[in-house]
């Protein structure tokens, strides 16, 4: 019955396939361009090794670290009793909004000897430790609550509950947090760069910008894209077989918190911790550097700044939102061998830093005239950027819609397309915002492919913070980034909204 | 005054060649900051009634940029912080040969190969040091290597002007030269920064006591900071290696149809009013003879700055490999 239109799905879904594979295909143009045996003497020497060893060591210890700190902050945010929950839960999921160049410079600041591969390690677990928390958080929320109680009632001790019962249900989510985050390890630039970590992502920039040799760049891209492939074939390993109980189904309602007071001073403390770090410290540094040397804040500029950011980000979100749209659908129509190495493609093609992705749409937009350099090419370079964010919040989206529900509105005599819009969107509409929202978030403190596709004389908030930075003029930055983080902070108190099983309600009820 | 002359061109001209219709706009790629920039292009735009579309970004970066876009490069002119990037695109064949009226006071040995950029300012290699914490201030950079300095010193050596010199020395001196120096300073204890202007913070904090920039950016700092710092600069003697002297630089992309009025613009950043300016704004180093130097520094022509080809500075990979192999970066 539903496979009638995967057709046309398919073909959209590979559409939107070829239209982000463009950076892939220039690092396969442009390597191309050197015989195989420089090509062979690039991979094999000892440089590339060792770049690559520390490159897999970061990821391994920042995935790591995050797995296990990220999982235990956010079951102590929803399962434990602290105080103001949803306070904690927005400034463990602020540090979203503050770019990794902004972390190391603040944090440089107050400790200047930061530096090599633990510093790194540091700063990028403060920087994508959300990713986690936000995925295993929103995944809680989901757990069917009756199967708590049944398993409570047998007799299970409530840690027994969390290892046995709930922690295997996230099981995915905390697969899919880990996978966000080591991408962002591996794509990351600016923390690595200015402590000195020399990645495939540093190695790219330096091989563009030293030599200007773009075929071994391209290389290394293409090394790192290799890497990605290998992250994200070991991850659907971890995730293992899907084992998710659909709280669509179940019984939910607000969770009863456990009250122990060592393990809430515990958590309260952990999470503190983690806010202080990621928070309150950037926020500090860069408050006390504007105050050192206050410049006049040029207003017009501020705002300026702040709605080319907004509109841009917001372009990039819509469009990494349609283009997430076909392989959604596509996947909610059951397990297939396309959808599946589809998503892969779509998620290692998210590794790829965004001098690669900027370079690529350079040498292909430089071609489409008045649309170079337009607001449309940056966010489209956006949306290829971070699809992979859209792309795995619009299919657990669309997964929170059981088939059945689908059937018994399908019974009804409902069209497909009735079914789609009437059940489907709304049960699924909370995550569809996450996705967007994420895409919004990230696009907001872009650099690298910002200054390259930027329409000239547009500045952004993040190209403004870079600018005054790049002539130490911290305190002149510093509202820039301060503008910045606040900015973000409205989408992610959004996004830390609890989603309740109402509008769900009422969809059925109207089923029904 | 320009813009008159170009389009009186026009009208004599009727021909569709597009580089004598009336230019109403220029685009221009600046590797050169915003802040220190910025009131120039604003005076040539008054004077010129041309439009300016600034793209700003990273001298590297943008070269990478103009590299990729090739031919369809909406730049008219590229102006980079350093010689190394023009080099770089010249290399490629994207600059088009300035006529001798480009620039044509600008002295010779700040032009590039083929007069396919000229240079802009100048910028010299220096040490920067606490006053009084130095008894015997170094005479050549060779010297940093030795006991008196151990661990008192920082440099930048991820940074480019840090890599324009250690190229110039490789050039220079020889790759086993400059791979033992290197080792020595590493051996010294060397400090490592990420910008110069970290080393002079560092410096006015008593972190350390010396370290190696570019001439300006005591003055860089001090401004940023907002107050005086407690850090000078001297040259080493006349003629040491030290004491490179690098340029900002503009150069024509061969693929503008805007050539004349490109050519007014850089006439008009070469030319004694805009150099007296950038002497006086931000510290650089005018490239005519006879303009003075910035304040409390000795003439261009006075530092002893080391014959160096400047176009010969674009190619940085043996130079980072080097760094690499003795564990600088």
């Amino acid at each position: 019955m539903v496979k009638s239109g995967s057709y046309g799905l398919r073909a959209l879904v590979a559409g939107v396939l070829i239209t982000i594979s463009q950076p892939l295909l220039y690092l396969i143009i442009r390597a191309g361009e050197k015989p195989a045996g420089d090509i062979l003497a690039l991979l094999t020497r000892s440089k590339t090794v060792e770049v690559l060893g520390a490159t897999v060591l970061l990821l391994s210890a920042v995935v790591a670290i995050n797995v296990l700190l990220g999982t235990a902050l956010a079951a102590g945010l929803h399962y434990i009793e602290i105080p103001y929950p949803r306070i904690l839960l927005v400034m463990t999921v602020l540090p979203l909004a503050i770019p990794s160049y902004v972390f190391t410079y603040t944090w440089k600041a107050l400790v200047p000897s930061l530096d090599g591969i633990w510093a790194a390690t540091f700063i990028l677990v403060l920087t994508t430790m959300p990713y986690m928390i936000l995925a295993v958080t929103i995944s809680f929320q989901r757990i069917d609550s009756g199967l708590i109680e049944v398993s409570r009632s047998l007799g299970l001790t409530k840690p027994a509950v969390f290892f046995r019962v709930i922690l295997p249900q996230v099981r995915r989510s905390i697969s899919a947090g880990a996978l966000l985050s080591g991408l962002y390890v591996l794509s990351d630039f600016g923390a690595v760069s200015l402590l000195n970590v020399e990645t495939l992502t540093v190695s790219i920039q330096n091989l563009y910008k030293s030599s200007y040799d773009r075929s071994a760049a391209s290389v290394i891209g293409l090394l790192l894209f290799l890497a990605a492939a290998i992250f994200v074939s070991m991850e659907s390993f971890l995730k293992g077989r899907e084992f998710e109980s659909r709280g669509a189904e179940g019984f939910q309602q607000q969770i009863r918190r456990v009250k122990n007071l060592p393990l809430s001073v515990a958590t309260t403390f952990m999470l503190a911790t983690y806010a202080f770090l990621a928070v309150v410290i950037p926020f500090y540094v860069l408050i006390s550097r504007f105050l050192q040397n206050p410049a006049a804040v040029a207003i017009s500029d501020l705002t300026t700044a702040a709605i080319s950011t907004i509109t841009v980000a917001a372009m990039g979100a819509a469009i990494a939102f349609l283009l997430s749209l076909p392989l959604a659908f596509l996947m909610t129509q059951g397990a297939s061998t396309f959808g599946s190495i589809s998503e892969k493609i779509i998620l290692m093609a998210h590794a790829l830093p965004g001098v690669v992705v900027g370079l690529a749409l350079v040498s292909f937009g430089s071609r489409l005239g008045v649309l170079y350099q337009s607001i449309f090419l940056l966010a489209f370079a956006y949306a290829v950027l971070f699809l992979a964010k859209s792309v795995a919040s619009t299919s657990s989206a669309l997964s929170l819609v059981s088939p059945q529900l689908k059937e018994v509105a399908a019974t009804l005599g409902k069209s497909k397309s009735r079914v789609t819009m009437e059940v489907v969107f709304p049960i699924a509409l909370p995550n569809l915002a996450l996705g967007v929202l994420l895409v919004f978030l990230t696009a907001m403190k872009e650099l690298p492919a910002t200054l390259m596709l930027r329409p000239t004389g547009m500045d952004t908030l993040a190209t403004e913070v870079w600018s005054f930075a790049a002539i130490s003029r911290f305190n002149e930055a510093a509202p820039y980034a301060l503008l910045l983080v606040l900015l973000a902070a409205i989408p992610t108190f959004i996004l830390t909204i609890p989603r309740s099983a109402k509008n769900e309600a009422s969809v059925k009820a109207k089923v029904n | 005054m320009g813009a008159l002359v170009i389009g009186g061109v026009s009208w004599i001209g009727f021909g569709r060649d597009t580089s004598s219709d009336k230019v109403e706009e220029l685009t221009i790629y600046s590797g050169r900051s915003e802040e220190f920039i910025a009131p120039f292009f604003a005076r040539w735009e008054k004077e010129s009634g041309i439009k300016l579309n600034i793209r700003y970004g990273d001298s590297a970066e943008l070269a990478a940029q103009i590299l990729e876009e090739g031919e369809n490069s909406p730049a008219d002119l590229f102006l980079s912080q350093d010689a190394g990037a023009l080099g770089a695109l010249s290399v490629a064949g994207l600059l088009s040969k300035l006529p001798d009226s480009a620039g044509d006071q600008i002295q010779s040995q700040y032009i590039g190969d083929n007069r396919t950029w000229v240079g802009v300012t100048g910028r010299a290699r220096v040490f920067a040091y606490r006053p009084g914490a130095v008894a015997k201030l170094p005479t050549s950079v060779a010297e940093l290597t030795s006991a008196q300095f151990k661990g008192r010193f920082g440099i930048a050596p991820s940074n480019s002007s840090f890599q324009a010199f250690v190229t110039a020395l490789i050039n220079e001196k020889g790759e086993k030269f400059a791979e033992k120096w290197l080792a020595g300073m590493k051996a010294n204890d060397a400090k490592i920064y990420l910008k110069n202007s970290e080393i002079v913070e560092a410096i006015d904090k008593g972190e350390i006591d010396l370290g190696l920039v570019n001439h300006y950016y005591v003055w860089e700092v001090s401004e940023a900071l907002g107050r005086e710092i407690n850090a000078e600069i001297s040259f080493f003697s006349p003629g040491d290696i030290g004491n490179l002297i690098n340029v900002s630089g503009v150069g024509i992309l061969g693929s503008s149809k805007k050539e004349s009025a490109a050519i007014e613009l850089i006439n008009f950043l070469t030319a004694k009013p805009s150099q007296i300016a950038f002497v006086e704004d931000t510290h650089e180093y005018s490239l005519l003879s006879g303009v003075k130097a910035p304040e409390g520094l000795p003439k261009l022509e006075d530092i002893g700055a080391p014959e160096v080809d400047l176009g010969d500075l674009e190619k940085v990979q043996r130079t980072q490999d080097l760094l690499t192999k003795v564990g600088l970066l």
